[in-house]
């Protein structure tokens, strides 16, 4: 079955040099990978979604399921379509949330904790990995990235609350607060004061998941899934943008650079 | 300066195994420095940041922080400004008729600043910048001049600059594709990061006159967001250099010195 077959690796057409070298360039870009996406996923995961992950009181059930899994497909999306497409490898979700995870515990222990006195219980990061490595499985199993978009992207979206449920719900549990019924996350945020904001001065949960309750709380990672599909879509779109490997040259100058460089690298501009 | 194209053309004269290929120690210098420095601050902040950081006009806030200021700014720059400087006057002049040898090591360094870059980019984009969350939510400021700040946008963003601007050129400067057109996603991933120091400029306007405070996902925030989103453009860069360095490799495996890179 053609599943099963195993072709050989592109090194091992190489000699051994070559496939040495072939490794050295991998071994030096995987950093660069890495510390680029922490960098720039965690500003952009940090001030999209970054209040509904740093506080246990934002974790919600209404909108903390939303707001942080859509936030954060962007990134893996991009790194899945550049791995995917051009090196056949499975990995950029998985790297992404990865590269995410690392930079936000470093920040939350160093900056959070240590430095500014939140308890770790209190700025926990999300879970996220759980929902990469789905994706990435899908795209590896489907090698289709419409199906990763159907299956994957939702199952992604699915699994937040899920994936997160264990983390969250001791913090869930309710507690008579001066006659008034919190949760225990509220109770921290009311004892963990933050700078004085309406957002930060308030219930997070409330109306009609305070009177529904439950349902509500199940409908939220069906809406989460119907956006995350949607949003891989468009993600996938923009990502070639992203995995552009042209160069802008003279006239010129092509004949020059011809010699350097594939035929479609190059776009040709005016002198 | 050593001439690059004679140093080039003595050392085409001797094979070195693959495995020497790469200058390690220029690499370890430039993590250590970038590590000495954003840990110097780290531990700055630690010390001096609650009990000295928290009113700004008070004299210990002159005493130790904003001499902090004066002399990281124009420090960095300065130094940055001689690196790039030193980069440009080493430049090859003769990049025509490179050894496809003498390129792949080339590409090797190149990744190595990437390297660098990458790894300052971590520490001002991820560490520094979220860790202005937790001083935000701590302490209302009374200055554009933080503790945080003072760090965040004033060293560590500086010193990714610095080392991305020294990428770009060194590319510009060594690389034979990247000194005859303008690499976009390269640019785009030097650029974008950069553009965000600017727009810290846009980003303390907002929070002096229209008083923000300090919600961290206002979209006053937003232009950081877009800004980081072109350092993405990596990927581009990765797929530039699997391409090229396939080249070079099978025109390593077919030239008479075989696989001895020099």
């Amino acid at each position: 079955m053609a599943f099963f077959e195993v072709q050989p690796p592109a090194s091992a057409q190489m000699s051994g040099e070559a496939a040495r070298l072939s490794r050295l360039f991998d071994v030096l870009f995987y950093p660069i990978l890495f510390f680029v996406i922490t960098g720039t996923f965690h500003i952009h995961f940090m001030l999209t979604a970054g209040d509904w992950d740093f506080w246990t009181d934002w974790k919600d059930r209404q909108w903390w399921p939303i707001v942080v899994p859509v936030m954060a497909l962007m990134f893996p999306v991009i790194t899945q379509y550049a791995m995917w497409k051009y090196f056949r490898l499975p990995i950029g979700a998985t790297l992404c949330m990865l590269a995410l995870w690392f930079g936000a515990m470093m920040n939350r222990v160093w900056g959070f904790e240590a430095w500014a006195a939140y308890p770790a219980n209190f700025v926990w990061p999300s879970i996220l990995i759980p929902g990469a490595l789905i994706l990435d499985a899908v795209l590896l199993l489907t090698k289709n990235w419409v199906l990763t978009a159907i299956f994957g992207a939702s199952a992604y979206g699915l699994i937040f609350a899920a994936a997160n449920l264990p983390v969250i719900m001791p913090f869930h549990l309710p507690v008579d607060y001066y006659g008034n019924l919190l949760s225990l996350a509220d109770v921290q945020a009311l004892h963990y004061i933050r700078t004085a904001t309406p957002e930060y001065l308030r219930l997070v949960e409330r109306g009609t998941l305070r009177t529904f309750g439950g349902e509500v709380a199940v409908k939220i990672p069906f809406f989460t899934m119907f956006v995350c599909m949607m949003s891989y879509y468009f993600w996938w779109w923009v990502a070639k943008v992203f995995s552009l490997a042209v160069f802008t040259v003279r006239k010129k100058d092509v004949p020059a650079i011809q010699k350097f460089v594939e035929p479609e690298q190059i776009h040709e501009v005016a002198a | 300066m050593a001439n690059v194209a004679s140093t080039r053309e003595a050392t085409m004269a001797r094979a070195v195994p693959v495995t020497s290929l790469a200058r390690w120690q220029y690499l370890v210098l430039g993590l250590a420095i970038v590590t000495v420095i954003e840990v110097f601050y780290r531990w700055w902040q630690g010390m001096f940041a609650f009990t000295k950081g928290l009113d700004s006009t008070h004299p210990d806030f002159w005493t130790y922080w904003m001499p902090l200021l004066y002399i990281e700014l124009p420090g960095i720059f300065g130094a940055g400004a001689i690196l790039w400087y030193w980069i440009w006057r080493t430049r090859d002049r003769n990049l025509d008729n490179l050894p496809p040898q003498v390129e792949f090591r080339r590409w090797v360094s190149f990744l190595m600043w990437l390297i660098v870059y990458a790894y300052a980019l971590y520490w001002g984009a991820s560490f520094y910048t979220e860790q202005d969350a937790a001083w935000h939510n701590v302490v209302i400021r009374d200055t554009s001049f933080t503790p945080s700040h003072i760090t965040e946008f004033y060293m560590s963003y500086p010193v990714y600059i610095v080392f991305g601007v020294a990428s770009w050129l060194w590319a510009r400067t060594r690389l034979p594709a990247y000194s005859k057109g303008f690499s976009v996603p390269l640019t785009l991933a030097i650029i974008g990061p950069y553009m965000i120091l600017p727009n810290v400029g846009l980003n303390e306007f907002g929070h002096a006159f229209w008083i923000m405070e300090e919600l961290f996902v206002a979209p006053l925030h937003w232009g950081f967001v877009t800004l980081g989103w072109a350092g993405l453009c990596i990927l581009g860069v990765l797929v530039q250099g699997v391409l090229r360095c396939s080249r070079l490799l099978a025109q390593m495996q077919e030239s008479r010195a075989g696989l001895s890179v020099v």
